[in-house]
């Protein structure tokens, strides 16, 4: 799906992305973990398209995403409120994504109909612009968003952290679910190590821009996180 | 005593806001047009008797200069509604903190007062006073005019903050009261009832009787009270800002034909009615578009075909380089996300070609009507259209990909210089001035029609070009693209 070498993004003479080399399967769970600074966001800009590498490139399915649109087609992310068009609201903005993948109204209404439970009644048909929702609110519209295209890759940065209890929970379900059902490729970051190990099949921990372990996920790896993370 | 604290912290504010400290060249331009504003005003009050004696001869300049005041506050009623903001979100952090409530209202009520609208009108009439009331009706009757001025100022104050934090409609008040001034200056001017008349009697009185300025006074002072009353009664954040109204998902039903490029224009059409400042933009294209009035009589008598042509320009392409100058930093706050979603760049550019060439179709239709003042119009506006769709949407296009700042929509428009950099400047200035030279020199040096024909044709290659044009756009883009990105990120 995604193959990576040698790519290089330093802001002012420091890495802050510094992978050699790095491939990313269809159907695996990648759990990104790192302290603050790691170079996580970064690493999903740089996925996206949205900044520059200074070195190396990634390919998509063998297509430079740089060079080339295709990605788009197949690719969908949240990574903050940047995504979010927040003068829509949130039935505008799910009818807005799904057009631009050919999906009609209808086939969005049936869709969102699936995420009742997600929505908790606190989404849709509020009479609201997206920017008059919580922080927590706007995360989850911004999910919900990046699923409605049933993309190939998904990409989320730190999905567990706006949301409540039990919304990470379900949310931990449905990433499950998804890469199991639809062997879709699916790259988390996040600071919950506790639902990173749970989630992922593969584990990359970043510091400073490097991939300094790649190990699969389970309890094993949590044990692995946890030695790492105290030390430090 | 924690008054000077509040002031001290929006000074700080002010200076070390993001765009404060951005450009210094910016800075200084901006400092000196507002000193000109100052200087320009405070000439005309220097200059209003002479003036108003050099155009009605005869006349007592008092008995004039009175018998428009109520015009004057009641526009100034209405200029205030466009530029001034509630200063309400400004206590926000201190709501939590160990302060009075008292003292927080005064806040409130002073660090609104601070507003150059409030001190232009005193640039007016304090020398208009001095240089006409005092010899005439003395020392103190001036003294007093000129409380009764100020008092009046503040009244309007605080009446228009006071209709903004009751959160009435205020776009309903805007148009209620330009239909009053529309009314009173009716009756005027069909000499029904004459307000000017009733205006010059009742400020004719106040200098006659000075003490009657404590009428003034006392209207200021209710209206403070009523100001002050409700704020410490609403002292919460959700109610000091006003009220949202339920919002209503929308679908343009005639741009569903044209695919992903009619969504990217419906998404342009919502940004539009839905935040404050590129609304107000489309507002005052819609003005613009009466400034043929003003403009065109005056030219056409003249034979001054080429300053026409300008305005022209300018009626039929202000919303290409008004809105155009962001186009893209209008939604820089959700920019990482239109790079993201399955958007192909040529519809996008394509898109926002499209935009322009609409809604300049429509300001050129609405200006077709200006024929009827004579058939030389027609061709002239044919000219600036044609050039305005053909050439100055893609220099414009072209212009922003140089744009680099972030936007904040919900700020108004009004002297608001957040995003505007030097490239700006230079962009309006090209995009204007460069047709009409070359309007200018055709038309002063071969002719009337080989000027109308040379501008039409030019905007008709690019129109013939457009796909070539529109493909080397999405190159150039692509070029600055992740230079733009940075630029929205950084706020």
């Amino acid at each position: 799906m995604i193959s990576i070498k040698n790519l290089k993004k330093s802001y002012k003479g420091i890495n802050a992305v510094d992978i050699d080399s790095l491939e990313i399967h269809a159907g695996e769970i990648i759990g990104l973990v790192g302290n603050n600074g790691a170079g996580k966001t970064t690493f999903f800009r740089l996925l996206l398209d949205l900044i520059r590498s200074n070195e190396g490139e990634i390919l998509s399915k063998g297509n430079s995403v740089t060079l080339t649109e295709e990605w788009k087609s197949y690719t969908a992310a949240y990574i903050d409120e940047g995504f979010l068009i927040d003068y829509l609201t949130p039935e505008e903005y799910f009818y807005f994504v799904g057009k631009l993948n050919l999906l009609s109204k209808a086939d969005v209404d049936d869709f969102l109909q699936g995420y009742q439970l997600f929505f908790d009644d606190a989404i849709l048909n509020k009479g609201k612009y997206i920017r008059d929702f919580s922080k927590g609110n706007q995360f989850k519209i911004g999910i919900i968003a990046a699923l409605l295209t049933d993309p190939e890759l998904l990409i989320l940065d730190e999905p567990f952290a706006n949301l409540d209890p039990t919304t990470q929970l379900r949310l931990v379900d449905m990433i499950k679910k998804m890469a199991r059902d639809k062997s879709m490729c699916i790259i988390v970051s996040s600071h919950d190590i506790n639902h990173v190990s749970e989630v992922s099949s593969r584990i990359l921990l970043m510091e400073k821009g490097k991939i300094i372990k790649d190990i699969a996920g389970g309890e094993a790896a949590y044990g692995e996180m946890v030695e790492y993370f105290k030390v430090r | 005593m924690t008054l000077p604290v509040f002031l001290s912290h929006q000074w700080l504010s002010f200076w070390r806001g993001r765009n404060a400290n951005k450009s210094l060249a910016l800075q200084i331009i901006v400092g000196v047009f507002y000193f000109l504003i100052f200087l320009e005003i405070a000439a005309l009050g220097v200059a209003l008797p002479f003036l108003l004696k050099e155009t009605m001869p005869g006349k007592d300049p008092v008995a004039i200069f009175t018998s428009y005041i109520i015009y004057y506050f009641l526009v100034g009623l209405l200029v205030r509604f466009q530029l001034q903001e509630l200063p309400s979100l400004s206590i926000q952090p201190y709501l939590a903190q160990n302060i009075r409530r008292k003292n927080m209202l005064r806040f409130l009520n002073v660090r609104s007062l601070v507003h150059v609208i409030n001190f232009l009108p005193l640039f007016v009439f304090i020398p208009f006073t001095l240089a006409v009331v005092a010899p005439a009706k003395g020392g103190i009757a001036a003294g007093c005019f000129i409380i009764a001025m100020f008092a009046l100022v503040i009244n309007n104050h605080f009446l228009n903050m006071y209709i903004k934090r009751k959160s009435f409609n205020s776009s309903w008040w805007f148009f209620s009261i330009i239909l009053i001034i529309a009314i009173f200056k009716g009756f005027d001017y069909f000499k029904i009832i004459s307000f000017e008349k009733a205006s010059a009697n009742i400020f004719t009185a106040l200098l006659n009787h000075p003490w009657l300025c404590i009428l003034p006074v006392a209207l200021a002072i209710t209206t403070f009270l009523l100001n002050n009353s409700y704020l410490r009664n609403h002292l919460y954040i959700e109610e000091l800002v006003s009220e949202s109204k339920l919002k209503v998902s929308k679908n343009y039903a005639f741009l569903n034909r044209y695919g992903d490029m009619g969504e990217i224009i419906a998404l342009d059409l919502k940004l539009i009615f839905r935040n404050k400042r590129p609304r107000s933009l489309v507002i005052l294209s819609a003005v613009i578009l009466l400034y043929g009035f003003i403009f065109y009589p005056t030219y056409l008598k003249t034979q001054n075909f080429s300053a026409l042509f300008f305005f022209a320009l300018l009626i039929i392409g202000i919303f290409i380089s008004n809105y155009g100058q962001f186009l893209f930093a209008w939604q820089s706050s959700h920019f990482d996300g239109m790079m993201s979603y399955n958007i192909n760049m040529k519809q996008y550019i394509k898109a926002k070609f499209l935009l322009f060439v609409t809604v300049c179709t429509l300001q050129f239709l609405i200006a077709s009507f200006y024929g009827l003042m004579s058939w030389r119009v027609l061709p002239i506006q044919l000219a600036a259209f044609l050039y305005s769709i053909g050439i100055n949407s893609f220099a414009t296009i072209y212009a922003t990909t140089f744009n680099y700042k972030y936007l904040d929509l919900r700020k108004s428009a009004s002297l608001n210089f957040q995003g505007i950099g030097a490239v700006q400047w230079f962009q309006t200035f090209l995009i204007l001035l460069a047709p009409w030279l070359v309007f200018f020199l055709l038309n002063k040096f071969i002719g009337f029609w080989v000027a109308i024909i040379s501008i039409s044709a030019l905007g008709v290659i690019g129109l013939a070009f457009n796909e070539m044009i529109i493909n080397w756009l999405v190159r150039q883009f692509n070029i600055r693209k992740h230079k733009i990105l940075e630029g929205f990120r950084e706020r």
